[in-house]
């Protein structure tokens, strides 16, 4: 005779309210469980889609990603004339928020010699890939753009040309590639009138110079104004059979630059920027889980004490006190797996609801449901030892 | 036969100046088919006796035999597994029923077979040869809440008789029922004891209750002060 499901029965409301309860507790442990993911997934997403053998940084940065990293565009050159180079391509990576099809919009712009070059998109899903030098985008569909579509960015429009979903910015915003002109007008973008006033202030500063003449300093002028070539890094492809730490060495070395492998620029991204949303993530999902079992306990507590003179009736009568355990153990467990399936059924019904991208994972669910297993049975324990030192002596007596 | 033997039982709790004698020196002895009250004010030692006879409080010292076999003595308790020896045969039954209330009749009836091992038509059968013998057959998918008091009384006792008890205490069993209850429940232990032979004891203030009983024990501060039987009750 199963006493701990026919109790239940009797108060299947309370307990059903209860499973609802720790259930969505456990949904939102299961939707951190799916945003850590999703986070490191998105995080590393364009690392993983460009892939080159290099990506030369800005030196002592761990760029472009993870940190800022700025260098002249015709580094590439001298990359590209390295032994066991056979291409080097500039890439640039910048996010800013433009008004799209009416609605101001966060996203990434990923600029890319779009003629042979590395770092473009590799997987169109939608029309093809850029094949101009101007005016043409391959957007994520997250932008709420469609193929066709004209799309003001700064002094120009560009065309959709295609759609791709294979990755996403750093931090899971929609993504978009230009060309790299394209990419460093959109970045160096400025008002007209804050060229004109800043051409005439460097004009008065050189016309103050005694030992330059006003059209020397006209003549100067041109060659001190703000360089628009940079770029943020030089993606490498190695020949085959090349010494990749070779080749990372000497770039380090003749251009002063530092050089990850995709593997280090990943490690770069999960041990700094995705480390702190990680660590609290999981902070998050362990005070929930506290919370989840505190809740678990008291709720069996409750039940238990509710229970107590039959509890004491049963000893009485002789149960041995595996019955006893049974019908205590038994409901936390029912209530802890109850609630962790409703979760569980909760969050693959609507997690394409949530802003952020949840990935969820067959073994996170199962670590999830054996955490929360196992803190069904701590939960269990204070009903349980109160249980076990009830007196059957409380049965008697009105 | 002799199923229950106690010789110069006492009880103490605690020691010094706080020192209380529960009982002190009871002798008493019931045989098959049996019925005994345990008579007495509130703070007599019925209950203190009561729970010494089923095995849930240990005496200071005395003897007591049952069913043949000593399971106490000077040194405590003879390595007897009480709870078995409580659920094979003594049955309970309480002031205030005691059913299980997440349990129907039927399954509270059941509840003792199962601990025992009986389960299954044999089981079913049983129950329902109980429940019909205390008349209540067609309440028995009713959970106790939906019970009168006499009818949770008349489960409660079908509980006790399900593992064909040789001992039913019974503490108080009509001081939640009014008198004509009262009477019918204690109607149906004397039937107990002479249809089953199971020896009864029964704890009850209200002498008008223990009519036809074959003993009555009258205690008081802990002692046995009056003992009549059914020759010189009558």
């Amino acid at each position: 005779m199963d006493l701990a499901i026919y109790d239940l029965k009797l108060h299947r409301v309370r307990f059903i309210a209860t499973v609802i309860g720790v259930g969505l507790l456990f949904t939102i442990v299961l939707a951190m469980n799916g945003l850590y993911r999703g986070n490191i997934n998105e995080g590393l997403a364009l690392i993983k889609a460009t892939n080159p053998d290099l990506w030369a940084v800005e030196r002592y940065r761990g760029g472009p990603f993870n940190e800022q990293s700025t260098l002249p565009e015709f580094y590439h050159y001298s990359i590209k004339a390295m032994p066991g180079v056979e291409q080097a391509s500039p890439f640039i990576y910048y996010t800013v928020e433009r008004p799209i099809s009416g609605k101001s919009r966060h996203f990434s712009i990923v600029g890319y010699d779009v003629f042979g070059g590395l770092g473009g998109p590799q997987k169109i899903y939608a029309g093809r890939n850029i094949e101009q030098a101007h005016y043409e985008m391959v957007a994520h569909p997250k932008l709420g753009v469609r193929l066709g579509d004209m799309i003001p960015l700064g002094l120009h429009t560009y065309t959709v040309v295609g759609l791709t979903k294979e990755a996403v910015s750093s931090d899971g915003e929609a993504l978009v590639y230009l060309s790299l002109p394209d990419a460093q007008e959109v970045l160096f973008q400025r008002d007209n009138e804050e060229i004109r006033s800043q051409r005439e202030r460097l004009l008065r500063t050189l016309s103050g110079q005694s030992y330059l003449s006003q059209s020397q300093a006209e003549k100067l002028l041109p060659k001190l104004q703000s360089d628009t070539h940079i770029i943020n890094a030089i993606l490498v492809r190695l020949k085959p059979g090349a010494d990749r730490t070779e080749v990372a060495r000497g770039i380090e070395k003749w251009l002063y630059l530092s050089a990850f492998s995709t593997e280090e620029e990943l490690q770069l991204m999960l041990k700094g920027r995705l480390a702190s949303m990680t660590k609290q993530l999981l902070l998050f999902r362990t005070l929930l889980l506290i919370i989840s079992v505190i809740i678990v306990a008291l709720v069996i507590y409750t039940f238990t004490m509710e229970k107590i003179r039959s509890i004491a009736v049963m000893k009485l009568i002789g149960a041995p006190n595996w019955v006893i355990i049974r019908l205590v153990m038994e409901q936390s467990l029912l209530l802890t797996i109850g609630a962790f399936l409703f979760g569980l059924a909760l969050i693959h019904n609507t997690y394409q609801l949530f802003p952020r991208t949840l990935l969820l994972i067959p073994g996170d669910d199962l670590v999830t449901f054996i955490v929360a297993f196992a803190g069904g049975i701590i939960a269990s324990i204070l009903g349980l030892w109160h249980a076990l030192k009830t007196q059957p002596a409380m049965a008697l007596g009105g | 036969m002799e199923i229950l033997r106690i010789e110069g039982l006492s009880k103490i709790f605690g020691s010094g100046h706080l020192e209380v004698r529960a009982l002190e020196d009871i002798k008493l002895s019931v045989s098959e088919g049996d019925l005994v009250a345990l008579l007495g004010p509130s703070g007599s030692g019925k209950t203190t006796l009561l729970l010494c006879i089923s095995l849930i409080l240990d005496p200071t010292e005395g003897k007591i035999v049952f069913d043949g076999q000593t399971i106490f003595q000077k040194n405590g308790w003879a390595g007897v597994d009480m709870r078995r020896l409580r659920r094979e045969k003594i049955g309970f039954i309480f002031q205030s029923h005691n059913l299980i209330p997440f349990l129907t009749a039927r399954q509270n009836v059941l509840l003792p077979l199962g601990l025992v091992g009986l389960k299954g038509e044999k089981a079913e059968s049983r129950v329902r040869e109980l429940l019909e013998y205390m008349e209540i057959a067609d309440r028995a998918d009713y959970l106790p809440a939906l019970l009168s008091g006499g009818e949770q009384q008349r489960v409660a006792i079908a509980r006790a008789l399900a593992n064909n008890a040789k001992l039913i205490l019974a503490d108080e069993p009509t001081a939640s029922l009014d008198t004509a209850r009262g009477v019918k429940v204690m109607e149906l232990l004397k039937k107990i004891a002479k249809e089953n032979q199971s020896a009864v004891i029964a704890v009850s203030h209200d002498e008008r209750m223990i009519e036809g009983f074959d003993y009555v024990y009258r205690l008081k501060d802990g002692r046995i002060v009056g003992e009549k039987t059914n020759s010189t009750l009558n």
